[in-house]
């Protein structure tokens, strides 16, 4: 599902990431925790595509991430969901609306967006303030709305970069209670965190970073390390677009 | 593009010129005062082109005839002259018609050509001219090429007045045309930036439309479509303001101005060619600032 290999990054010279490498398979829920400036956001960023890495493969659902042309970059992202910290959640939208830009953009069929957003409105227990705006809603149930957005497209892999980092405790388990439901389902889920009470409970992968780099990857074991050999030309990678979200 | 999508994308526009809709008022404004200069230029272009098309219809010319020529030859010029592009009629003017005609015009002073004794006038073809024809350029060719026929003295037809009305359109055809080409460059600019600043109310809703998977033309749709709406809207403004203008003006400066027909207000299609012309400049206004702000 996800493989990266030695990737390097680099912010005027300074290193952000240095030589990462892992694999996540398919169904499987990893934690990247670490300290602040360890590396985890960036890392996030380089599986969305929002940055690019400077040395390394990245391969996504089979696809190269370094060969992919800036106007496909968008049809990978409609196979990932994103939940940001800060939510992003537009403020004069209601709650349907936010959820359904997600469906608008992929061209969904209007018919169609009520039936998913309401459905997926039920899933994260929020069905009833679908049409109050994100600043009436908490902390807690505006993420719950951002997750539900990040899932509405059904994507096969889910990311989150410090969830829970702006909610209190209770909330926070709820978030996490909805990630280990998803993953159930079948969704690959990264979350990057430095929850690390959360973190043990739910006894999940969990690799750990510091400075950049890989410091433990708690279920290593031969089929999750790339560490070492040559570095592969090609891993049976192919550049075509193989989703099926183009409208 | 699917039909919800342009469905969306209008939407979309509509709630932008809504939004920002102070600035929308003032690029609309703007638009229609530029629209306004070149609507007013057509105009009279369109009506000096049209009176030129009227004293086309008066035009005539005179082909002076070398005397002694034959009745045959006359009769072959005759046909000669019919035959040639640019003439509508022709008729022949013998030197004595020309002079009972001359007398009539003399009325009441005809004894200035009383010590003339012979007739001093020559035969002529008196040739009416096609409108088409009503440009110095063309007429010139045709006056040049009749001159050359064998037993034709000479040639002549109002030059002067033809060469003034005719320099008067090429001013206001080049001079219309660099001030509309600057006119729609200022267009391009003022849509480039009302877009501009729509583009930067919504940045968060961009930035995360890309984060969610929007292709670069799902964002760029309605910043497009608001941009053509505006100059569109600038457009009808203009033409409206202008059509308000016309009609309400006095009958008396109408009467003034204008040539034996009257005066003319802009053709419809010219007025589609304006309001789509000026949804191209939007188009092209929009896009300038959307590229510029997803790059």
């Amino acid at each position: 599902m996800i493989q990266l290999y030695r990737i390097s990054k680099y912010y005027e010279g300074v290193p952000a990431l240095r030589e990462v490498s892992f694999r996540v398979n398919k169904g499987e829920f990893v934690f990247i925790t670490g300290p602040s400036g360890a590396g985890k956001t960036t890392l996030l960023k380089i599986l969305f595509c929002a940055e690019l890495a400077d040395e390394g493969q990245v391969i996504i659902q089979g696809i190269n991430a370094f060969r992919l042309t800036s106007s496909n970059i968008p049809y990978l992202r409609r196979n990932i969901g994103f939940v940001f910290q800060d939510y992003k959640l537009l403020p004069h939208k209601t709650i349907f609306d936010n959820i359904a830009l997600a469906l608008k953009v992929v061209g969904t069929p209007y018919g169609e967006i009520e039936r998913r957003v309401y459905q997926v409105l039920k899933k994260v227990g929020m069905e009833e303030k679908r049409h109050l705006i994100p600043p009436k809603l908490s902390g807690g149930e505006q993420q719950k709305i951002a997750v539900a957005r990040a899932l509405v497209n059904e994507p096969q892999i889910l990311l989150a970069d410090e969830p829970t980092g702006n909610l209190d405790p209770e909330s926070g388990k709820d978030v996490f209670r909805l990630f280990k439901d998803i993953n159930m389902k079948g969704t690959t889920v990264l979350v990057a965190t430095h929850d690390w009470e959360t973190v043990r409970k739910m006894q999940r992968r969990i690799i750990t970073m510091a400075q950049g780099r890989v410091t433990d990857d708690g279920s290593q074991s031969p089929q999750h390390t790339l560490t070492t050999g040559p570095l592969p030309a090609d891993l049976g990678i192919t550049t075509r677009r193989p989703f099926d979200t183009k409208p | 593009m699917k039909g919800y999508r342009l469905f969306y994308f209008i939407a979309e526009a509509f709630r932008g010129l809504r939004a920002n809709s102070i600035v929308n008022l003032l690029a609309v404004g703007t638009i229609s005062m530029a629209m306004l200069i070149v609507g007013f230029f057509l105009l009279v272009f369109f009506n000096v082109q049209n009176a030129m098309n009227s004293l086309g219809d008066q035009l005539e010319m005179s082909v002076y005839l070398k005397d002694g020529l034959t009745n045959h030859e006359k009769d072959y010029l005759f046909s000669r002259l019919k035959a040639e592009a640019g003439v509508r009629k022709a008729t022949y003017l013998s030197k004595a018609e020309a002079l009972t005609l001359f007398k009539k015009e003399l009325k009441g002073q005809e004894t200035l050509i009383q010590g003339l004794g012979e007739n001093p006038l020559p035969d002529s073809f008196e040739i009416s001219i096609d409108h088409r024809y009503a440009n110095s350029q063309r007429l010139e060719t045709l006056v040049k090429k009749i001159a050359a026929y064998p037993g034709i003295e000479d040639v002549s037809y109002g030059k002067q007045g033809v060469e003034i009305l005719t320099g008067f359109l090429k001013l206001l055809m080049y001079g219309g045309t660099a001030l509309a080409v600057l006119l729609g460059v200022s267009i391009v600019f003022i849509i480039s930036n009302s877009v501009r600043l729509a583009l930067y109310s919504r940045g968060q809703e961009i930035e995360l439309m890309q984060w969610i998977g929007a292709t670069r033309h799902f964002i760029q749709g309605p910043f497009l479509i608001e941009g053509m709406m505006l100059a569109m809207l600038g457009s009808a403004l203009a033409i409206g303001v202008l059509a308000a203008l016309f009609y309400l003006l006095p009958q008396e400066v109408i009467l003034f101005l204008s040539r034996p027909n009257g005066l003319d207000f802009l053709p419809p299609a010219v007025i589609t060619y304006i309001i789509m012309g000026g949804g191209v400049l939007g188009l092209i206004g929009g896009f300038i600032s959307v590229n510029k702000f997803l790059d």
